[in-house]
């Protein structure tokens, strides 16, 4: 136990000291997150307008009006729905068309919209909704009264790219700390016999094992927490989750990843042979598992595919927990994902591992 | 064994009838000697003689395919634990972890056999104390391999194994890890090494086995062999030389150390 001990810390100090690997680990996500948190994809174009037609007949003319307009995107559906998109983003206004619209009393529509989150997005969508409306009336009857807009102030949670990107940026950082951390230290230990010298002392493989998959989750602990903090200060990044939850995940991922390492320590005779080993395994992963782009708009093929890796599994539940709040039951699909995935990979580790 | 004339009296390191082959080939054929207590004791050979294979099999990293090994009294098959206790091992490639100091890599070793220890002391016996903060890879050959002596001596075992110590190192620094290696002696360890320099063995070694081929082919203290093949009737072509090359090179270049400034 105070073998263990002493070693975890020895080999956490040497992690450290590795100026590069502490660039990959550290620096890296955190410019990638910086790269894509400052740039902004989500510019105005076209705007995103919900509407819910509680009129029924009466309101389908206007619900066809909007759809005409080309800087618009329509979607529709009921007030339930559509409330629910709004207040995730996906809506930049909602427009309820009322049930009394066009029976004679004063034409009037309710808008939805979150000024501080989409002021531009606000202002121009009324005005839009507004314009369609008058020349709607006015078409008809040359003058009649104006059509009010009920303008409702709500707070949305507007997410943006960075918060789809942090937890995946996570993600992947722990799949690299994993894979690669282990792999190449242990590789090089193996060939220049350190891990003989240390069979001659009583030091036990597991013990050594132990320090080293240890010293990797204090890394990974240390990892969240300066991503999490650069994330929310920085970028604003909207983190609603339970930080306990999401550490619980990550550890779960990276013994997935750290125990994949290792089956490469043991298939690799050299360091050169690490990195086709690793890209293979890791590569298609970064690209299919929705560390950067979401999953949906990928071949129903590929995604299905794609939906067992287990870094679709951590991504998945990661993001879940960052940026719905989600807890463990929400989360449970992925988390048996991992789950199988833990003992098949530390099975392949104990299989494939060598000392010499 | 026919050439083991002398009769040791509570030794260190029995090996009796060990054997290892891989495959086909025999590494080490029935080999039996006997290690005494602060004996250094010396394993020569040409390459591929089963120098190396023989200690591995001592220091619990090899197992033997037959035969019986006891070391201080302990069966190294039954106890490996225990052995591992009671040795010190210097490897015959020398390598360290990297971005451990020399320091903090002594006392870490040291916790492996759950010690506590002043690593200045270990670092002054091989004469390296004023590199207690530096990394392994700003070290010269010759300071590497006298680290990696201080390395095998933390758990203060009572018997060192070293494969080739000098190899590879000049003549000075080899004269000085020759100076190191019988001070350890001196105060009461037992010391088992390998080399394929003669001298060195004339030099150090109290008494040598030569192997070829996985097996002992002479046994003795280094006088007594050389004054048997005299006794046979063999003579140098140039006999008594008074110096040889080497004598030439240190002469000229001097006793002292290179490695350390």
């Amino acid at each position: 136990m105070k073998q263990t001990w002493v070693m975890t810390v020895a080999a956490l100090k040497m992690y450290l000291r590795q100026r590069e690997t502490v660039i990959w680990a550290f620096f890296f996500p955190l410019l990638l997150l910086g790269l894509f948190g400052f740039i902004r994809f989500d510019g105005v174009g076209t705007m995103h307008l919900g509407v819910v037609n509680a009129a029924g007949a009466n309101g389908v003319a206007v619900v066809e009006r909007f759809r005409h307009v080309s800087a618009l995107e329509v979607s529709e559906g009921t007030e339930e729905a559509e409330r629910a998109q709004l207040m995730v983003g996906e809506r930049d206004l909602l427009v309820i068309i009322p049930a009394e619209f066009g029976t004679g009393a004063a034409p009037r529509l309710i808008v939805l919209a979150d000024r501080e989150a989409k002021p531009r997005e606000t202002q121009l969508g009324t005005l839009i909704v507004q314009k369609v409306m008058d020349d709607a009336v006015f078409a008809v009857a040359g003058s009649l009264p104006r059509t009010t807009l009920d303008v409702h102030a709500v707070t949305v949670r507007n997410l943006t790219y960075v918060d789809f990107l942090l937890p995946g940026v996570l993600s992947m950082s722990i799949m690299q700390l994993g894979i690669f951390g282990v792999a190449f230290a242990f590789v090089t230990l193996k060939r220049r016999g350190i891990l003989r010298r240390l069979k001659v002392t009583p030091l036990q493989p597991r013990e050594f094992i132990t320090a080293q998959v240890v010293s990797r989750l204090v890394v990974v602990v240390a990892q969240i927490a300066l991503m999490l903090v650069f994330g929310v200060y920085v970028l604003h990044v909207h983190f609603i989750g339970n930080a306990l939850l999401l550490l619980a995940v990550a550890m779960l991922g990276a013994t997935v990843f750290l125990a994949l390492g290792f089956a490469i320590a043991g298939l690799a005779r050299t360091e050169d042979q690490v990195p086709p080993m690793a890209n293979a395994i890791t590569l298609p992963m970064l690209l299919l598992s929705g560390v950067f782009f979401s999953r949906s708009n990928l071949p129903e093929m590929v995604r299905l595919i794609t939906g067992v890796l287990p870094l679709t599994h951590l991504a998945d539940a990661m993001r879940a927990v960052a940026i719905d709040g989600a807890g463990v039951a929400q989360i449970m699909p992925q988390l048996i994902g991992l789950g199988i995935w833990a003992p098949v990979s530390i099975g392949l580790a104990i299989w494939l591992f060598r000392w010499e | 064994m026919t050439q083991q004339q002398t009769v040791i009296h509570d030794p260190m390191l029995i090996v009796d009838q060990l054997h290892k082959r891989y495959g086909d080939l025999v590494a080490v054929e029935s080999l039996s000697f006997t290690v005494g207590r602060k004996e250094i004791f010396g394993i020569l050979g040409p390459n591929g003689a089963g120098k190396t294979t023989t200690l591995e099999m001592i220091e619990t990293l090899r197992e033997p395919d037959g035969g019986k090994v006891t070391l201080n009294g302990v069966d190294i098959r039954r106890s490996p634990m225990d052995v591992k206790r009671m040795i010190g091992v210097q490897l015959q490639s020398t390598s360290f972890f990297d971005r451990l100091t020399l320091r903090e890599l002594l006392v870490l070793f040291a916790e492996f056999y759950g010690r506590k220890i002043d690593p200045l002391r270990y670092l002054q016996e091989v004469d390296l104390a004023d590199r207690a903060a530096s990394y392994p890879a700003q070290l010269s050959g010759g300071q590497k391999q006298r680290f990696s002596v201080a390395l095998a001596l933390v758990n203060d075992p009572v018997v060192l194994f070293l494969d080739e110590p000098t190899t590879g190192l000049d003549p000075q620094a080899r004269r000085h890890l020759w100076g190191v290696i019988q001070r350890i002696r001196d105060e009461g360890k037992t010391i088992v090494l390998t080399t394929h320099y003669m001298e060195e063995a004339e030099e150090l070694c109290d008494r040598v086995a030569i192997m070829d081929h996985g097996k002992i082919i002479a046994l003795g203290a280094p006088r007594v062999l050389i004054q048997k093949l005299v006794d046979s009737g063999f003579s140098r072509e140039r006999a008594h030389a008074l110096a040889n090359l080497e004598d030439v090179f240190l002469s000229l270049t001097g006793h002292s150390l290179r490695d350390d400034e």
